[in-house]
């Protein structure tokens, strides 16, 4: 009887523990894209390794990337960008903590395209900024996929650009982001 | 007893489970993925030399570096002064350069240097790659490249035997200079280096060596972004046979050494450096270096580099 009632009890709290990762999304091969176009010089770079999760319960969403996840086309470029640019070593991280500002716009339970804002706080370079973006969320077969546009202007951050190129980095860069979510396993 | 200290232990697990915030969960997840990735270091040196010496840094696949480095004259001294504006309107040694990455791992070379000892007019190939990655969590502490080049001289040979620029075959021409250049990044601001190096010049006059052994050590400050000290040192190995039979000709051998700011405009590297050694390339400044700080025999020196990618941007 008492070891009946103890696997009970067991079995209520595993479930119970087991909810907390019910309605919550993960991804941690997410694509962010950046690009910075001045006449003398086109800038691209991508990360595919960007964690994400996202809870449909509280319509929360949380990003991280590693900044020496950035990939450019120049080698060269990428050693600038860690070293004079986004001071890696300081600050490795970029991150996003936000709410969809309007949760009547999505359901997550039912298959469909859905256009939403997500208000957050966008940190990188140790410098943190509320900011709210556009994002694109498309459910489907029990899958979120999740998408947005959006410009950093790069002194928002205190990212600053030496006089000697300000010809070939542009002032604000186009940041795009594009996660394939799945059901977040604990 | 032990039932209820599990179910409270359970509870708590629980409770401290839902406190949670996504943010906090998102971090133990990006924790757990960096823990079992290797990242390398980046930017040991700014660059593919320093004054005189090289470094372990090798170019990105695709990437071309040209480089041209000049060497003036004696800044006082005997053959220094106004009269040739402390060095200025002399030059000892100039080198071009084209170095390529044909992998982020391994980049070839040519070059073309006047050279500053008789023998000049040299044509230089060279290979040089990267072994060993210091990486961020110090499972390895040091990055090492190897390096090795020949160097051929195109000059008419000297009629006079016993000299040497006085060839009588193709080999004679030759030298070559090998290296393992062993660096270690301490911080974002301070790397240090040092460079084993073996010198081998297939034809040299009666008592010098064909065989002239060195060890390097240089290092690198960053004073800002842009901005760096850079200082390079060989202690070179000679045998007293052939010290003391310069020596009869009046000639001494001193070890080279050379200071020198670098300046970095992204795509660019500008050395304004100061060293005593006359020639550019190893072959030649390691094993024949006569001239020395103390008697004002030292000069102005730049290294200029730019680097092309030659990779297609998407």
């Amino acid at each position: 009887m008492k070891k009946i009632s103890k696997l009970a009890l067991f079995a209520v709290l595993l479930y119970s523990a087991n909810a907390g990762a019910q309605g919550k999304w993960y991804t941690r091969n997410g694509k962010i894209n950046f690009f910075s176009e001045t006449s003398a010089e086109n800038i691209d770079a991508s990360n595919n390794e960007v964690f994400s999760l996202l809870d449909q319960d509280k319509n929360e969403v949380a990003f991280q990337v590693l900044i020496t996840g950035f990939k450019f086309s120049k080698a060269l470029m990428q050693d600038h960008f860690n070293e004079n640019f986004m001071e890696t070593s300081k600050f490795p991280k970029a991150t996003f903590q936000g709410v969809i500002a309007d949760p009547s716009k999505v359901d997550f339970t039912k298959d469909g395209d859905y256009n939403v804002n997500i208000t957050g706080n966008l940190t990188m370079h140790g410098v943190s900024n509320k900011v709210t973006i556009p994002a694109h969320i498309h459910v489907a077969d029990k899958k979120i996929a999740g998408e947005s546009k959006f410009d950093v202007k790069l002194a928002d951050y205190k990212i600053k650009v030496p006089e000697i190129v300000t010809q070939q980095v542009s002032d604000k860069v186009a940041v795009s982001v594009n996660c394939q979510y799945e059901p977040y396993a604990r | 007893m032990r039932f209820i200290s599990t179910a409270v232990l359970l509870l708590l697990s629980k409770i401290i489970f839902a406190q949670d915030s996504l943010s906090q969960m998102l971090d133990q997840e990006v924790n757990k993925e960096i823990k079992g990735k290797k990242q390398y270091s980046y930017a040991t040196f700014k660059g593919t030399h320093l004054v005189n010496s090289r470094t372990i840094e090798t170019l990105g696949k695709h990437e071309l570096d040209f480089r041209v480095s000049h060497r003036f004259g004696d800044i006082a001294g005997d053959y220094g002064g106004e009269k040739n504006f402390f060095g200025l309107e002399n030059s000892t040694d100039i080198r071009i350069a084209f170095d390529y990455g044909i992998t982020d791992r391994l980049t070839v070379g040519v070059s073309r240097a006047k050279g500053a000892t008789a023998v000049r007019q040299l044509y230089e190939a060279s290979l040089k790659y990267k072994l060993l990655r210091q990486t961020d969590d110090n499972s390895m502490p040091i990055t090492v490249t190897a390096f090795t080049n020949a160097v051929a001289s195109s000059m008419a040979s000297n009629i006079k035997a016993n000299t040497p620029d006085h060839f009588e075959s193709f080999a004679d021409r030759m030298s070559f200079a090998s290296q393992l250049l062993i660096a270690r990044k301490f911080s974002d601001r301070f790397s240090l280096m040092v460079m084993p190096t073996w010198i081998h010049t297939n034809y040299v006059i009666h008592n010098d060596q064909n065989d002239v052994f060195a060890a390097g050590i240089a290092g690198r400050l960053k004073l800002t972004n842009r901005m760096a000290i850079i200082a390079d040192y060989f202690k070179v190995f000679r045998n007293s046979n052939s010290i003391a039979s310069f020596k009869e000709n009046g000639l001494k051998f001193y070890n080279p050494l050379g200071i020198g700011v670098e300046f970095e405009t992204g795509g660019h590297v500008f050395d304004f450096t100061f060293t005593n050694s006359t020639a550019i390339l190893e072959n030649q400044f390691i094993p024949y270096t006569t001239t020395s700080w103390t008697q004002w025999r030292f000069r102005w020196g730049f290294n200029l580099s730019r680097i092309f990618s030659l990779k297609k941007s998407k």
